[in-house]
């Protein structure tokens, strides 16, 4: 639905009206007094600090490092969770001795486990790293599983017919099917890769954005606190539509079924 | 904790019960759960890794009775509960009506489109700082942070409910004579009711998420603040135990959401 409404002209016009009129708004109501700006700063402030920030490179080093630990996690999720997926997905026994423990990881809020994290690993980046690979392992992991799972039966049938052995179907059935599947599990693990960093780095790091994102609301100055908070928005909007754009030119790879 | 007592006693049960109905899935999922609570259980013991660290399904367990007894569980589970409460009924209350309006206006919702999935896809825990600043370190910045990020999905699933109703259905029942609010109360609403409750089951998720966050940021009571206390006093049984009754909570209140989904989704036209 983002991309669809996205994608056509008239809903680009009124979307960017709509972030002007936002801007707007935010002047308005902090220049009539009906809000302190102490509180939530004004564009023009936060423009003003973002051009300080970019010149005295912070805000280059604090995207750097919440880039490089998101990198980590997303990369460990990756490979962890599509190798299990694909195990699960496989092997039915292993589904079934995996299943509980990803049943629960679904339902428990994993931040609740920061502090046992934190008592392993110490403040900074391993326990960031941690705590955003768990967050982005659940959907790859998900997506993966039923990905090869659901490989197509007439698919399969017809390879066996024609002598294919079973690697021969999970290299140029199942995996290949899952492809447009798994992409969908990434993008959904992306944002909560994100989402794992910044909010790792709010509780406890020494640099990143969440990390700056904290550090200037403790000295109570909001204007400062905003750029690093429109940049963490920003990266998510980017990163998601990115896959997003992988995820439509993948979608040539799932296998469409005519009755 | 539930989860501890019924999986020992589900795998020494279903051993027996295996002479009659042998299911391998629930077997090998039992067995594996027995493995991990096994291991967790005899790892510190022989000295592979600092128990310390890793506390001990016995120990977890003592101490839930512990905590349950004597540690005010009860003061500052309410309190976690009471915010989570609040900022998700706020949430109900708001994302509703925004995602019906949003669903059925054309031009309403190309203007609020862009910044709505903006907030939907990016971390709107971010905002969490923000928030503490404006409204302080007490209950108030939790409930605004729970509703914040439970608002998100309920209107992102209410806009995809109202679009996803049968045009068919609705040019027929204008053909005979229904108004607008006919339409709305008779097609729109209960068509898209499945879908609302999906975005209200992940809103949950989400809900709570924030509770803890929120906690764990800045707070003075609440579960996510036991969670902090006993972080650092490397109390990690007791840690743990919070943390389970966080999971549970969750876990249970998602599943009762999926229930009335099941129940509700045959109200969808085929």
């Amino acid at each position: 639905m983002i991309t669809d409404v996205f994608m056509r002209r008239q809903a680009l016009i009124l979307g960017t009206m709509s972030f002007i009129i936002i801007g707007v708004l935010w002047q308005l109501v902090v220049d009539f007094g009906i809000v302190n700006p102490f509180f939530i700063s004004t564009p023009g402030a936060v423009w003003q600090e973002l051009l300080v920030q970019l010149q005295d490179g912070s805000l280059l080093v604090n995207t750097a490092a919440t880039l490089y630990s998101f990198a980590l996690a997303l990369g460990l999720a990756v490979v962890v969770g599509i190798g299990l997926g694909v195990l699960a997905g496989w092997f039915r026994d292993a589904e079934a001795a995996l299943e509980p423990f990803i049943w629960f990881k679904y339902s428990a809020p994993t931040v609740a486990f920061y502090p046992l994290f934190v008592a392993w690993l110490g403040y900074g980046t391993p326990t960031i790293v941690a705590i955003a690979f768990l967050f982005a392992l659940t959907p790859i992991y998900a997506n993966t599983l039923s990905g090869i799972k659901n490989v197509d039966r007439d698919l399969k049938r017809v390879a066996t017919s024609f002598g294919a052995r079973p690697h021969d179907i999970f290299f140029r059935i199942a995996l290949p099917g899952a492809v447009p599947v798994i992409v969908a599990g990434l993008r959904l693990g992306v944002g909560r890769a994100l989402t794992g960093v910044v909010v790792a780095e709010l509780f406890g790091a020494n640099a990143g954005l969440g990390y700056s994102i904290a550090y200037y609301a403790q000295m109570l100055q909001t204007s400062r606190m905003m750029v690093p908070i429109v940049t963490v928005i920003l990266l998510g909007v980017i990163l998601t539509q990115a896959l997003s754009y992988i995820e439509k030119r993948t979608e040539a790879w799932r296998v469409v079924h005519d009755n | 904790m539930a989860m501890v007592a019924t999986s020992a006693h589900d795998t020494g049960k279903s051993r027996a019960a295996r002479n009659w109905r042998p299911d391998r899935s629930t077997v090998i999922s039992m067995l594996s759960v027995a493995v991990f609570f096994i291991l967790w259980q005899l790892a510190p013991e022989m000295g592979w890794v600092n128990g310390r660290f890793t506390s001990q399904p016995t120990q977890v367990l003592v101490a839930a009775i512990d905590v349950i007894l004597n540690d005010d569980f009860f003061y500052h589970a309410r309190i976690s509960l009471a915010e989570f409460s609040l900022g998700f009924a706020l949430a109900l209350v708001v994302s509703i009506p925004l995602g019906v309006l949003l669903g059925t206006s054309r031009t309403a919702r190309h203007l609020i489109d862009p910044p709505l999935m903006a907030l939907y896809v990016a971390p709107t825990l971010v905002l969490l700082p923000i928030l503490v600043v404006s409204l302080g370190i007490g209950m108030a910045s939790k409930v605004a942070i729970v509703f914040l990020n439970a608002l998100f999905p309920i209107v992102v699933n209410t806009i995809a409910g109202m679009s996803e109703a049968d045009p068919k259905l609705i040019r027929a029942a204008r053909s005979f004579g229904a108004s607008k609010l006919d339409v709305f109360v008779r097609i729109l609403l209960p068509g898209s009711l499945p879908s609302i409750l999906t975005g209200i089951r992940l809103a949950v998720g989400r809900g709570v998420m924030g509770v803890v966050v929120g906690e764990l940021f800045v707070s003075q009571a609440g579960i996510g603040y036991q969670l902090n206390t006993y972080g650092s006093a490397m109390r990690i049984d007791r840690l743990l135990v919070y943390a389970l009754v966080v999971s549970v909570f969750g876990y249970l209140l998602t599943v009762s959401v999926r229930a009335l989904e099941n129940r509700v989704s045959t109200w969808r036209p085929e």
